[in-house]
């Protein structure tokens, strides 16, 4: 190992790793919104909305995030649409992980017991104040764990944006080993700092699911 | 957790006589038809029942006969088709042909609050602590202060005897305690009748007795419940009225409990109660 | 629309089908070769002995916290400089994704086997089956039927992932699509839009089948 070379590079690797959290972190947001309201089509049925995202989640699903990417980022400009890489990137993981966390969503209010309606309705709770109180923190609660890993595999898959250039982990590592073969040292780097990146996450999640754990006991 | 915190709260359910005040008010059904969507006969059939004020209405029957469905409709889980139900004079349900499908059904808040319900399975609020399940509806639904209706949920707790247990989650609880908490979630809204649909057929048989203690109770208090159980020394210490329904009809109908264990007077009723009954063949 | 004619140049949907097989066959070869060592992982990971339960541990671990474009890089240019393997792109991408898809479906062994309740093993000894008659005949056809259509959705997703195999070189149907649209680039300037659409429907046309006949096991098994 050449420690010299692996310090020197470390920095790199640490703003490599803020592209991909930065990605990431937009990254998942949207999809949590766009899954939440999928979640909420499919469950409530309102026509032609949920044929579109009955197809949406197949389409999502059904194909590789890389074709996608490729496809926002060098096929929409002849259309006119020129986003940047960031953008491109960010879109295409809310797009593919939209259609993960609709499900996880949707099986987390789906687990919720028809005799909690029930009795929420003859405690004379509105149909909003029982989603609110009673139904939402049970479903999240059962969905968290889908959640937390739908979370981790969108992390995993921004590392394919370097595919259309954005600095990311991949993208340096894959650098650093054409310019120097340095190849242990960059791929040790490349570990540590998904490492660093998901082990949080993953230990956060564990926690989560410890604290609300009510509606799987 | 479990030590005890209010030291002025009695631990054990007690029956308080003299203060019987009926609370409750007249439940009236008349020709009651509930038929399911796909099913060729119905499910209650022309049904005419009066669940008097302040007296304990207990519906028997073999599984199947209908006696839960018929407390799910006066309970507005269960659109009706034909006949009516009416609370105190109001007519809460009324029968229309052709909404045949499963639902619930349209009804005010406020009506919901004066029918009370307990359910077999148990039915806590899993996300609430003991004190959050009885609170939840009394702030939220009938925006009371929440002092005001935790103080009345530990008064209630405490009948029941589980003062001691008031910060517990509902997964902490045995199975009679959770029903006894149900009971009390339903108590404090003050409704006018309570509907109690086999509360104790998933319990453990040790602890079918702490349930039905709370229940005699209430019934001391006169409060106007209408019950379905298949305990039926239960049944017939408590019972004001019981109701024999078999196949979505009422056979037999009483207000005598002891005669109608004793000597019933159709030959339904006999075979309905001999099922409870075990001999050796000598 | 204009640009769709590239299309129809002679010579670029079949050459593009081509490459589609490419993708198929890595990912129908990592898929077959997945099923044993799956099988093997997932016995391994049901087994009492502690060395035996870290390894397969941190293998599973690993594999499963790292990107599978991380994988194929150490793979790709790890393991040659390591033992000086030989190993071309194909062959990195065979062997990343039968070791992700063994850890992967060795869980779902392992899961599965776990999940058969004891007393299934305890009424098919009080009734007198021997041990080889009770995994044959009581847990396996019940492990099988949690374990399929998880195993369906597995395949799916290395079919998807086989994707990432241009990124190191290989020419499959995305690399083929590339080519075509460098070779037409003065004549069809929007042949970007169509030939990425194309591969985009193509991914869909091979997985959406698999996620269906994955969704219609889980439907018939899920209430037995």
């Amino acid at each position: 190992m050449d420690w010299a070379f692996m310090t020197h590079y470390a920095p790199y690797f640490v703003n490599a790793g803020y592209m991909t959290v930065f990605i990431s972190f937009f990254g998942v947001l949207l999809a949590v919104v766009l899954g939440l309201l999928c979640a909420a089509v499919e469950i409530t049925r309102i026509p032609v909305l949920y044929q579109i995202v009955r197809a949406y989640i197949e389409l999502s699903r059904n194909t590789p995030l890389l074709v996608q990417l490729y496809f926002l980022f060098f096929g929409l400009p002849k259309l006119g649409v020129v986003w940047s890489a960031e953008t491109c990137a960010i879109i295409g993981l809310a797009f593919l992980g939209g259609s993960y966390m609709s499900e996880a969503l949707r099986g987390g209010l789906e687990a919720v017991p028809t005799i909690q309606h029930e009795s929420a309705q003859m405690l004379g709770f509105s149909k909003a104040q029982a989603f609110i109180h009673i139904i939402l923190p049970q479903a999240l609660s059962t969905a968290i764990p889908g959640v937390v890993a739908n979370v981790i595999f969108l992390v995993k898959e921004s590392s394919v944006v370097s595919a259309i250039a954005l600095a990311d982990v991949m993208y340096v590592t894959k650098d650093l080993i054409g310019m120097y073969y340095d190849t242990y040292e960059s791929l040790t780097l490349l570990i540590i700092t998904y490492l660093v990146i998901l082990l949080p996450i993953s230990i956060v999640g564990t926690l989560l699911e410890r604290r609300f754990d009510y509606a799987r006991r | 957790m479990t030590e005890q915190t209010e030291p002025t709260v009695q631990t054990e359910p007690t029956v308080q006589t003299g203060t019987a005040q009926p609370s409750g008010k007249n439940l009236e059904i008349s020709h009651l038809v509930k038929q399911y969507a796909n099913a060729d006969r119905p499910v209650l059939d022309d049904i005419t029942l009066t669940v008097p004020a302040g007296k304990v209405t207990v519906v028997l029957g073999p599984s199947g006969s209908g006696k839960s469905t018929l407390l799910r409709t006066v309970a507005g889980l269960e659109p009706i088709q034909g006949g009516e139900i009416a609370l105190d004079g109001e007519v809460i349900a009324s029968g229309k042909s052709g909404n045949a499908k499963s639902g619930r059904q349209q009804r005010s808040s406020d009506l919901r609050t004066r029918v009370g319900m307990v359910f077999q399975s148990y039915d806590l609020f899993p996300n609430k602590t003991v004190l959050g399940n009885i609170t939840l509806a009394p702030t939220i639904v009938q925006k009371r202060p929440k002092a005001d209706a935790e103080r009345e949920a530990l008064e209630l707790l405490g009948r029941v005897g589980l003062a001691d247990r008031k910060d517990a989650w509902p997964h902490e609880l045995s199975g009679g305690q959770r029903q006894r908490v149900a009971i009390c979630r339903a108590l404090i809204l003050h409704p006018e009748i309570m509907l109690f649909d086999e509360v104790t057929a998933a319990l453990d048989p040790e602890m079918v007795r702490e349930v039905l203690d709370v229940i005699v109770e209430l019934a001391d208090q006169g409060l106007t419940m209408m019950i379905v159980t298949h305990e039926m020394a239960f049944a017939r210490a408590i019972a004001d009225r019981i109701v024999l329904l078999d196949g979505g009809h009422i056979v037999e109908q009483s207000d005598d409990a002891e005669r109608f264990f004793t000597d019933p007077a159709s030959e339904r009723a006999w075979q309905f109660l001999r099922t409870f009954q075990f001999k050796r063949h000598e | 629309m204009q640009g769709a004619e590239i299309l129809l140049q002679p010579g670029v949907f079949p050459r593009l089908l081509q490459g589609l097989w490419v993708t198929v066959w890595i990912a129908g070869v990592s898929v077959g070769l997945s099923v044993p060592v799956g099988l093997l992982v997932g016995w391994l990971m049901t087994l009492r002995n502690p060395l035996i339960r870290i390894l397969m541990r941190i293998y599973l671990d690993f594999i499963r916290i790292m990107p599978q474009l991380a994988l194929l890089f150490i793979a790709f240019y790890g393991f040659a400089q390591a033992w000086g393997w030989n190993l071309d792109a194909t062959g990195a991408c065979v062997l990343v994704f039968v070791l992700w898809g063994g850890a992967e479906l060795g869980d779902l062994v392992r899961g599965a086997l776990e999940s058969i309740p004891k007393s299934q093993y305890e009424s098919a000894y009080v009734l007198g089956l021997s041990p080889w008659q009770t995994f044959s005949r009581v847990i396996l056809p019940q492990a099988v039927r949690r374990l399929l259509p998880a195993s369906v959705n597995l395949a799916t997703r290395i079919v998807k992932t086989t994707s990432l195999a241009v990124l190191l070189g290989v020419v499959e149907v995305i690399k083929v699509g590339q080519q075509i649209i460098d070779a037409h680039r003065f004549e069809f300037p929007t042949a970007t839009l169509w030939i990425y659409g194309v591969i985009f429907f193509m991914y869909f046309i091979v997985c959406w089948p698999l996620s269906i006949v994955a969704r219609r096991l889980e439907k018939r098994w899920a209430h037995d």
